[in-house]
């Protein structure tokens, strides 16, 4: 564990027995989250830059055409990728996406997909030939929860994407057709283990601090779910993350809605 | 002669003056001083510095730090202190026969402790010595060139916050605080105002007055 | 670079978005903008979006790259897969490795390398939106975020670039004048010298252009010099008190 952690360790589990967070939050609570949609949309055809705290994410859409998978002939093809850029923490270094960054890219993925969020067999231009959706999520500044961060700027940047003109064979960039189709909205929701207790949307140090982790992502269904850490959960716990999943996923995605 | 007074901000490669002597963070070139940093200039007679508005932390002999056991070796440990250089602490410190004892049954990877640096070398490795354990209570980062207004001339603002909050607190050089009892709360947010406002002049003045405010 | 005659990229004086052609886009400049990183900086600059993260000096590893002399300046220029009309595939590719290098030479003639023996200074470029002059951007941005960090430095170094549209030899390109253009001229300078530590031309000038498009480019790295020093002034104004110590913190 690198010094910020052991600094922070005992002082964040001291609060948790005393039922406080580092951060005056009940145990429930996000922290604050901003969501500034179109980024960066001269030229994405779909971004959103989301704060969490102080950890600050950009996820940006990059659409393409294609063939679709062989087994799949008809549908769209989606694809998540994440990269821990290394200006977002002294311990990220510039190179191929490690283990923990890839998890994040996946368990974001997963949500998303399992859902049908998008709309993947709306997505077929004509025989042999389909939209290919990319989403890039770039982690700019860690402070804790990369997967909620990751996975809220995701759907918001995904819910204003706009498909390109595809014309002659290919692709007019700059000028736009319509909008991807979204037909659900999944969001992922992070809960930590300290000790006994249960915090939703845990910090940097709250992390250094849990023993374990539970990321649930919902729409009115559960549609993925992640248990990271190397501490184990009761069956208690695991119903209290995914019914915090729910109401918090339901919280934020009217945030979505509004923030469009 | 000088082309700016004292108490100006700078950035680097401002020109100062000449006939100066260049004394921190700024340099000399063709008989000119510059400033090597952003930062506000004090002038004291012919000496110029440059106090920088942040930066990271070298080790300088006898500085109290706070760091963070890293690594238990034969006879010493290695104390990772949030510098770019290694720093060492000897077994000596609590053992006659450092070589053959076990030394982390003194102090342990991950332990954290207070302590004095005793000696820097030319490539800026330093040993520390008269280590004390710190436990509990809350460590928070501070950026280290700010961090002697937290203390202030002769510890005018530490004793202040002290006397104010109730808490105890311990200041790292290097950019660390310990703080622990009374009103950890306000203890912490004064620190983070002196920080933020660290040149403002009469800022202890200004705090004092904060501190009373927010002690009602 | 294609030369593309036929495309009118200047017309009654005025090039496609309406400058001059010795002005500048528009351009916006931050400090202070990442929590981890020890400095970082922002820039807008017309359509370009750039963001930098300075960690540093820190310990070094692997240690038989260690320098006992000075500090190693590493830098790195990234372009993130959505900042340009084609996905880019992540990791860097040769055009990111010679802007990256480029970068860090023109950086390691102002970085007091040798007041940190044994360390390295790391410097992070991303790109998250791209439209011509990205290197330029990107250094400029860099060159603020190692100041944010209170890293020592001789000076700012500021980048501008120059090039030739339909003839015409123009500052600062935006996209369609480097992809259509007879040239493309990115420089960067040490503003108090006004030495040049990065200097690239691709494309066909003869040497009075070349001394037309110097000129031009000097004058605008000049002028990002200006923006660069006002925004670390402004950034300073609550380091002295500016505005009073109270409001609302």
């Amino acid at each position: 564990m690198e010094i910020e952690g052991y600094l922070k360790k005992d002082y964040i589990t001291n609060l948790v027995n005393e039922s406080k967070r580092e951060d005056g939050r009940k145990f429930d609570e996000h922290r604050k989250i901003i969501i500034d949609n179109g980024y960066v949309k001269d030229k994405a055809p779909g971004s959103c830059f989301v704060q969490l705290g102080k950890t600050k994410v950009l996820a940006g859409i990059s659409i393409a055409v294609g063939e679709p998978f062989p087994d799949r002939p008809n549908d769209g093809v989606m694809s998540t990728s994440t990269e821990f850029r290394p200006m977002a923490s002294p311990r990220f270094e510039s190179g191929p996406p490690n283990e923990d960054s890839i998890e994040v890219a996946r368990v974001i993925d997963r949500g998303i997909r399992e859902a049908g969020a998008i709309d993947l067999k709306k997505l077929l231009i004509e025989d042999n030939l389909v939209w290919i959706v990319f989403i890039d999520i770039h982690v700019l500044d860690h402070d804790g929860n990369l997967i909620d961060a990751g996975g809220i700027a995701s759907m918001s940047a995904l819910l204003n994407t706009r498909l390109p003109k595809y014309e002659d064979g290919k692709i007019i960039y700059g000028e736009y057709s319509g909008k991807l189709p979204i037909a659900r909205v999944p969001i992922p929701c992070t809960t930590a283990k300290i000790g006994k207790a249960l915090l939703v949307d845990p910090s940097l140090n709250e992390e250094y601090a849990m023993d374990a982790r539970l990321t649930v992502s919902t729409t009115e269904n559960i549609n993925a779910m992640q248990k990271g850490g190397t501490g184990s959960f009761n069956e208690e716990e695991i119903m209290a993350c995914v019914d915090a999943a729910f109401e918090k996923g339901n919280k934020i995605r009217k945030m979505l809605k509004d923030a469009d | 002669m000088l082309n700016i007074k004292d108490r100006d901000l700078v950035v680097p490669g401002d020109l100062i003056g000449n006939e100066i002597v260049p004394d921190m963070n700024c340099y000399m070139e063709g008989g000119n001083v510059y400033s090597a940093v952003e930062g506000l200039v004090r002038v004291d007679g012919r000496k110029i510095k440059v106090v920088p508005s942040s930066g990271g932390y070298i080790p300088k002999r006898e500085d109290v730090v706070i760091g963070v056991i890293a690594d238990v070796l034969t006879g010493r440990w290695l104390v990772d202190i949030n510098s770019p250089y290694i720093c060492a602490m000897s077994g000596e410190e609590v053992s006659r026969d450092a070589a053959k004892t076990d030394l982390s049954r003194y102090y342990k990877v991950g332990d954290i402790i207070t302590a004095k640096i005793g000696s820097v070398n030319e490539v800026y490795s330093c040993q520390l010595m008269k280590p004390w354990k710190i436990e509990n209570g809350l460590i928070i980062d501070v950026n280290p060139k700010r961090v002697p207004r937290v203390v202030g001339k002769q510890k005018s603002m530490l004793n202040m916050i002290r006397e104010k909050t109730g808490a105890r607190v311990i200041v790292g050089q290097n950019g660390k605080i310990w703080i622990k009892d009374g009103n950890v709360d306000l203890a912490v947010k004064t620190i983070k105002k002196i920080e933020k406002y660290a040149q403002t002049q009469g800022l202890t003045d200004q705090i004092s007055d904060f501190l009373d405010k927010e002690s009602r | 670079m294609s030369g593309n005659g036929d495309l009118v990229l200047i017309k009654d004086g005025k090039r496609l978005d309406g400058r001059g052609f010795e002005e500048l886009r528009d351009i916006k400049m931050e400090v202070s903008v990442l929590e981890r990183a020890s400095g970082s900086a922002y820039v807008e600059w017309g359509k370009n979006k750039v963001m930098v993260g300075v960690y540093g000096p820190r310990e070094l590893h692997p240690k038989f790259l260690q320098d006992p002399t000075k500090a190693r300046l590493r830098c790195v220029y990234n372009l993130a897969p959505f900042s340009v009309d084609e996905r880019k595939k992540p990791g860097p590719d040769r055009r990111s490795v010679e802007i990256s290098k480029v970068t860090s030479e023109a950086l390691s003639s102002v970085v007091m390398l040798e007041r940190f023996p044994n360390t390295v200074i790391d410097v992070f470029i991303e790109i998250l939106q791209a439209d011509a002059g990205t290197r330029c951007v990107g250094l400029t941005a860099a060159s603020l975020a190692l100041a944010d960090a209170g890293i020592p430095m001789k000076d700012l170094v500021s980048a501008c670039s120059a090039g030739k549209v339909n003839g015409q030899v123009v500052v600062d390109l935006m996209k369609e004048e480097d992809n259509f253009g007879e040239c493309d001229l990115p420089m960067a300078l040490i503003p108090k010298k006004g030495e040049i530590v990065l200097l690239q031309m691709d494309g066909n000038l003869s040497r009075d252009e070349f001394k037309e498009a110097y000129k031009l480019a000097y004058d605008g790295c000049m002028k990002v010099y200006d923006l660069q020093r006002k925004t670390l002034m402004d950034s300073m104004k609550k380091f002295v008190g500016e505005g009073g110590i109270d409001n609302g913190d």
